[in-house]
């Protein structure tokens, strides 16, 4: 499985629409295997998500999404995280730990689009990955 | 994350004196410390991004405003830095519900009363309508207009800028309303023509003689009037795309004309006696089934194929009930935003309605149906009262086991709107959101008798 984040030097990049980078971890059963980077060619919303599917991303932890991304983005059977902050790792171990619904990680008044509602439920549950 | 607010900026910023001011702007206003921390954020500011002051304040600005600056090109960075003001620069931000806003933002340093640097402030307005209006005027629109989650939609985005950058000719067929010219300009928009002109000609709306000289100009003395050489659509759309809507509705000898100009790549003005060369990328759209025409001998099979490398059929609003929410969600967003109302969305009663009715306008119907209900609604809900009545008929009144066909259920349609409207066939087509054309020909094709 391919875990994507969008990030900005070490940090989650607050707007994934205009950010440039993708940090990507694969995984299996025994945990984190690999790490790369990748660039992100555009901010075209449907290309983007074209290109995420071809990197074969199955989950993406990003920061601020807009609607129309977020749509073509999950269109893509890739299942989202929006709204998302904090260092790269911290982010990375609360995925881990199906923590990162706890409010630190949720960008400032965005609980209720991250996580509340439908949206959210069960969220993490079936990606989480036990290493 | 969050850090310990400077104590002196808490003190001056904090005070309700000055949150009183603050509210009393209508743009959004914050400041920030030196280290880029809120200190105080104004109502305003909370209505526009959707983060209330108390989630706010201590916060990184970057992760309250989320706008696409932010990290790339800082707007309170480079005034802090050079010391000089930033006037009405546009940025878009991500707003806490996930929109995307236009927005204009100025910012400024903060002294204290010695001098001594204490931080920025940003003041930011909402642009929404003014852009919405740009758009509105240029046209510009692109696949973030295109709302959609219908999995034949999203199908079609992901071939559309495959096609979009192909540059062969592109047809799209759908009913009424369904989004033809949407879709044509958002691939104009996704093309390498995107910055040059993208031309629409509605080839029913004229007679072949008007329609030649429209698409392809005259020259001066090409006949009475032709004081002047007058460009043609071609010319016009030289570089970038031409869009022939309605192309079903074209004469035989119109047909041949096209036929050669899409064969040849040139055209010849009115009394011109050299013909040009084009450069033109033609998408056509008609409401007709071509295939049909084609078969029935009257549309040219060999023109079919030249429009036809790419087809792309747009489903009825009815084939597509699960963009029904979606829709009514982007209407209203917009027509509180242009019209400066805050309706909050419609009633549970009036959605089931909403979703019963079968549109045979289309998405224009729709739209129409909902600004129509921004009239007579004043704010909170849309009702069920609010919805005109002729879309309450598909419900049969009569025997419940009776299957009523659809085509039977939208003659009752047309014949019901037709009666509210005293059978004025242009304001009938004006409220079901459809071509005069297109009512014409259901009007006949149901058989339906307007009382003379
Ligand atoms: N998927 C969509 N999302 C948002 N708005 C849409 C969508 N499809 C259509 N619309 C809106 O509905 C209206 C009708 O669309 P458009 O003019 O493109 O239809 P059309 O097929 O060309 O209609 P006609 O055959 O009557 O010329 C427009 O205001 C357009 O912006
Ligand atoms: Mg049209």
């Amino acid at each position: 499985m391919k875990v994507a984040l969008s990030v900005f030097k070490d940090s989650i990049s607050t707007v994934f629409d205009v950010s440039q980078q993708l940090l990507v971890l694969e995984i299996n059963g025994a945990g984190e295997q690999k790490r790369t980077m990748v660039k992100l060619e555009t901010i075209d919303p449907i290309r983007r998500a074209s290109q995420l599917s071809e990197e074969g991303i199955n989950v993406l932890i990003c920061g601020a999404i807009s609607m129309p991304m977020q749509a073509s983005v999950s269109a893509r059977n890739i299942l989202v995280y929006p709204f998302v902050r904090g260092k790269v790792e911290d982010v990375i171990s609360a995925y881990r730990y199906g923590k990162l619904g706890q409010a630190v990680y949720a960008l400032p008044g965005c609980r209720r689009r991250g996580y509340g509602g439908s949206r959210g439920r069960n969220r993490g549950a079936h990606h989480r990955w036990r290493g | 994350m969050k850090s310990e607010k400077p104590a002196k900026l808490k003190e001056i910023y904090s005070s309700d004196e000055q949150n009183i001011i603050l509210d009393s702007i209508a743009d959004g206003v914050f400041t920030v410390g030196k280290d880029w921390h809120i200190t105080s954020f104004n109502r305003a500011a909370e209505e526009i991004t959707k983060v209330s002051r108390k989630e706010a304040v201590g916060q990184l600005c970057k992760d309250v405003l989320k706008a696409d600056v932010c990290e790339s090109n800082c707007c309170l960075r480079a005034t802090m830095k050079t010391g000089k003001p930033i006037v009405n620069k546009k940025v878009h931000i991500i707003d806490a519900e996930g929109r995307k806003i236009p927005i204009s933002i100025s910012t400024a340093l903060l002294r204290d009363s010695k001098g001594k640097l204490l931080g920025a402030v940003e003041t930011f307005r909402d642009i929404s309508v003014e852009e919405d209006l740009r758009k509105a005027i240029h046209a510009k629109y692109s696949f973030t207009d295109i709302i959609s989650k219908n999995h034949r939609i999203l199908q079609l985005f992901d071939i559309l800028p495959d096609i979009a950058t192909s540059g062969s000719t592109v047809l799209i067929e759908g009913e009424s309303g369904t989004g033809k010219e949407l879709f044509a300009r958002a691939i104009h928009n996704l093309s390498p023509r995107k910055k040059q002109p993208f031309v629409a000609v509605n080839c029913s709306a004229l007679p072949d003689t008007l329609l030649e000289s429209e698409l392809f100009g005259y020259k001066a003395g090409a006949f009475t009037d032709a004081r002047k050489d007058k460009p043609g659509r071609f010319r016009l759309a030289e570089n970038g795309t031409l869009f022939l809507d309605e192309i079903g509705e074209i004469t035989p000898s119109m047909q041949v004309k096209l036929l050669r100009v899409l064969q040849e790549k040139t055209y010849e003005p009115l009394g011109a006696t050299e013909s040009l060369k084009h450069n033109v990328r033609i998408i056509t759209a008609t409401n007709k089934n071509l295939d049909e025409l084609v078969r029935d001998g009257s549309f040219r099979e060999d023109l079919y194929y030249r429009i036809n490398v790419f087809k792309i059929s747009l489903p009825p609003l009815r084939e597509r009930m699960e963009d029904i929410p979606l829709l009514i969600d982007h209407f209203i967003t917009r027509f509180n935003t242009l019209q400066k109302k805050n309706i909050q969305g419609v009633s549970e009663e009036a959605m089931s309605v909403l979703m019963s009715y079968n549109y045979p306008g289309n998405i224009r119907e729709l739209a129409n149906i909902i600004e129509r209900a921004f009239i007579l609604c004043k704010g909170g809900l849309i009702e069920k009262k609010n919805l005109p009545e002729n879309i309450f008929i598909l419900k049969p009144d009569h025997d419940e086991n009776e299957v009523v066909s659809l085509r039977d259920a939208e003659a009752g349609y047309l014949l019901k709107a037709l009666k509210q409207n005293n059978w004025d066939r242009l304001k009938t087509a004006r409220q079901l959101g459809m071509h005069k054309s297109t009512l014409y020909r259901k009007i006949k094709s149901f058989g339906i008798k307007l009382p003379s």
